[in-house]
């Protein structure tokens, strides 16, 4: 029996010194009778040293220890009580205190069982995973954060990359239009009568202003096809004159250079090949326009050879050589990039805003072409591309020398010039004076329409930009609503969007560019007057044929009286009996300068346009004539357009008494 | 006859007047007369029309005929009563706001709707002087 309780005895003691959390017994007195290994180990002090010591001793805060010791024998018990044990070396060890009161046989409380668990690994696991936490959460915020400033950061660059090409654009064309201005001016100065140095000074602005022309179509060039706007033409040209003529504008410039030009043209492309031959030239112009500035002795060849000929295309690589200053190899890839040339140095001694290839080598590849570029080093360089034509059976509409025809001279010829711009409008005057036209200005389309009406002229030249109507708007207008066959030649500054097709689409005949070139506004303007002589006929016989068209609608008449032909007749006997003394009345008044009475009749004869169904432009005409009379504006104009009343109300009377008549039959 | 609305048209465009009359015997069961010149019109207010209806220019053709604010003035000084509408075929401002202080009820521009307007506003007229009758019945109780 002893044997057995000893066993057992031992086995708990066992249990417990094999327990990892330390357990110690306290005597009422708070000090320790017994403990196991693991709190040894916790506190680094040997069991003869621990027994009978006071508890609280080893705790961090002992007073907090007593407390809990206090409860324990309080309550009978203690759950979970965090304390921090310290080992004699000054280790320290968390717990969570836990324990309860243990009874002798007569129920007497001997002391308290404490089991200290070792949370020190747990806290700081939990501690670990906290602040693992608050990084992954920070770490997560700041990742938000770039990406947003990513997102804004890329919104900003497009924006800014929009905004530049809209600068550029709205900027270049804010400098052309005065530059128009001065170059055009310039060339009338240059025709009086000049002193030498006079001559040579305008000559300086002269040239100047040419080269600031040619660098902003450049920045607006780069800026439209950067924005994917480019359009290119495909019109018929003849490819061998073409390239005759362009290379003739370098002809001065290499003598004075003593270069030697060599041209090599294969003479198996065909004559005539569709194309956009502007931006052709605008490309083999930069090329060897730079072949020519870079180089300062030997010579410099153009090869244009076809190297494929299918069905429906052909290939044609030209290529510009030259012995000039060479590319160093390593800035031969970044020679087509915009505002790069070789070298800083290049810019100084050369000139030139490195705008030139990065434009030849988006034109080419905007129209399906390759460049290539290869170089050495102070002996020459080689820039060369293929380019695709269609083939065309078309004959070539584009003029490609200017002739001036002076056979016969043009008399009596009237011009109305729609322009907005004041400065352009003078320079039109006197370009037009010079040739010995008679000229007239409208504002916007809408003057130029009243115009139109008004008096008689020869030819129109027509800007695109507009305030209120512009170019084509109104070109729409003069074809369809007023039938007129005039010719229109169209004013654009902006030779890069101007879309010839869209000018012939709404029916102009021809297009020239600002800052105009006067022979070739002079040779345009003879060659559409030459034609409108034949054209004129054929305008008299549409005239006939418009006027042969009903004036009068009765439509709003047959409503109102409910097809009843004796109220119709009425309101018809009516309408003849007072309006031609109307007329005459505003006739009279006009003549007498009589304003208030021509204000008056004219008032009176308003509401009957839309009664009788007459076109409302003529309603229109009349509340001007009325408009212009109470302003007491006198001019020429008013008589026509009191003419032109005059004539529908004529036209009106002559027609309402056919109707009467085929009322009177009926009945 | 008694009972329809008595309507005056003024005015002397002879053909806008007549179409007008067309206008207002097709669509609306009123008593219309029309007179050529601002006098006449004035020689009959008497027969105590519902509304005038009269036009800015009487003196298109006779220079020396009265003009339309000079009858509107006369119709108010005797008959202040009468709504008279005026209808121009000038479409400015100025000349409304005059007709607005010489005491027209309305201004209309005579044009393809210039009829709809006066319907319109006839409408109103009536509406307006039922609305007034009707305050001052319950006026005279309070």
């Amino acid at each position: 029996m002893q044997t057995t309780t000893k066993q057992e005895s031992q086995y708990a003691r066992s249990l417990i010194e094999a327990s990892l959390d330390p357990l110690i017994t306290i005597s009422t007195k708070g000090k320790i009778m017994d403990m196991n290994q693991a709190t040894l180990n916790i506190t680094g002090i040997i069991r003869e040293q621990l027994t009978g010591t006071d508890f609280f001793d080893y705790f961090t805060e002992p007073e907090k220890a007593r407390d809990v010791y206090k409860e324990v024998f309080a309550k009978g018990f203690v759950i979970d009580y965090p304390l921090t044990l310290r080992h004699k070396e000054g280790k320290l060890t968390e717990v969570l205190f836990n324990g309860s009161i243990y009874k002798g046989d007569k129920g007497n409380v001997l002391g308290v069982v404490i089991v200290a668990r070792d949370v020190t690994e747990k806290n700081r696991i939990a501690a670990e995973l906290l602040e693992a936490k608050v990084f992954a959460e920070l770490a997560t915020e700041i990742a938000e954060e770039a990406r947003n400033k990513a997102e804004s950061s890329t919104l900003i660059a497009e924006a800014a990359v929009k905004s530049k090409q809209q600068f550029l654009s709205n900027m270049s064309h804010e400098i052309r239009t005065p530059m128009n201005a001065i170059i055009g001016f310039t060339k009338v100065v240059l025709k009086t009568d000049l002193n030498d140095k006079q001559k040579e000074y305008l000559n300086a602005i002269k040239t100047s202003g040419d080269a600031l022309i040619v660098l902003i179509n450049d920045i607006l060039d780069l800026a439209k096809v950067d924005a994917g706007k480019m359009t290119f033409a495909h019109v018929p040209f003849k490819l061998a004159s073409s390239i005759s003529a362009m290379l003739h504008l370098f002809e001065t410039k290499i003598q004075e250079k003593n270069l030697t030009l060599v041209k090599i043209f294969d003479e198996t492309i065909p004559e005539v090949l569709a194309g956009d031959p502007v931006r052709l030239h605008q490309i083999i112009l930069n090329l060897v326009g730079n072949a020519v500035k870079f180089t300062s002795e030997g010579k410099i060849t153009i090869n244009i050879r076809m190297v494929k000929n299918d069905a429906e295309y052909v290939s044609i690589e030209f290529a510009i050589s030259d012995t000039g200053i060479g590319i160093p190899e390593n800035k031969l890839e970044h020679i087509f990039d915009d505002f790069q040339q070789a070298t800083s140095e290049t810019s100084r001694l050369y000139g030139g805003t490195g705008l030139g290839l990065a434009i030849v080598k988006q034109l080419v590849e905007a129209q399906g072409g390759t460049i290539t570029v290869k170089s050495k080093l102070r002996e020459g360089s080689t820039f060369s591309f293929v380019m695709n034509f269609l083939k065309t059976n078309a004959r070539t509409n584009v003029e490609t020398d200017i002739t001036i025809e002076s056979q016969n001279p043009i008399n009596n010829i009237r011009i109305l010039v729609v322009e907005d711009i004041a400065l352009n409008q003078l320079l039109m005057r006197t370009l037009l004076e010079e040739f010995g036209f008679n000229m007239d200005i409208a504002c916007n389309g809408k003057i130029a329409i009243e115009k139109l009406k008004a008096n008689d002229y020869d030819i129109v030249l027509m800007d695109l930009q507009m305030p209120e109507m512009n170019g084509f708007e109104t070109t729409e207008y003069i074809r369809n609503k007023m039938n007129s066959i005039i010719p229109i030649i169209a004013l654009t500054a902006d030779v890069t969007t101007v879309d010839v097709e869209k000018c012939r689409a709404v029916g102009m005949n021809d297009y020239i560019s600002k800052p105009i070139d006067d022979k070739l506004l002079y040779s345009k303007l003879i060659k559409h007057l030459n034609h409108k002589d034949s054209e004129k006929k054929i305008n008299l016989q549409q005239k006939n044929a418009l006027q042969q068209a009903k004036c009068i609608d009765l439509k709003q008449l047959t409503q109102r009286t409910k097809s009843n032909p004796a109220l119709m007749s009425e309101m018809i006997v009516l309408y003849q009996e007072q309006t031609p003394p109307l007329i005459s009345t505003m006739k009279r008044s006009f003549f007498e300068k009589d304003w208030d009475s021509l204000s008056s009749a004219v008032h009176k004869i308003i509401p009957s346009f839309s009664i009788m169904g007459i076109n409302e432009a003529y309603e229109h005409l009349a509340k001007k004539i009325q408009d212009f009379s109470n302003k007491r504006i006198q001019t020429e104009e008013l008589g026509g357009m009191i003419v032109q009343l005059e004539n529908i109300c004529q036209q009106a009377c002559n027609e309402l008494e056919e109707e009467l008549n085929t009322f009177k039959r009926n009945t | 006859m008694e009972n329809k609305t008595k309507i005056f048209l003024v005015d002397d465009d002879k053909f806008f007047l007549k179409s007008l009359e067309i206008d207002f015997l097709q669509h609306a069961d009123f008593a219309i007369e029309t007179f050529a010149t601002g006098e006449l019109c004035i020689n009959h207010l008497s027969s105590c029309p519902d509304v005038i209806i009269l036009d800015y220019h009487l003196d298109g053709f006779d220079k020396s005929a009265m003009n339309g604010i000079e009858t509107l003035d006369k119709i108010k000084a005797a008959y202040p009563d009468i709504p008279v509408i005026m209808l121009s075929s000038q479409d400015k401002i100025d000349v409304a706001v005059s007709c607005m202080h010489h005491k027209a009820f309305d201004y209309v521009v005579k044009s393809e709707t210039a009829f709809m307007r006066l319907q319109k506003i006839i409408t109103t007229i009536f509406h307006y002087n039922k609305m007034e009758k009707q305050l001052n019945w319950y006026m005279q109780r309070m």
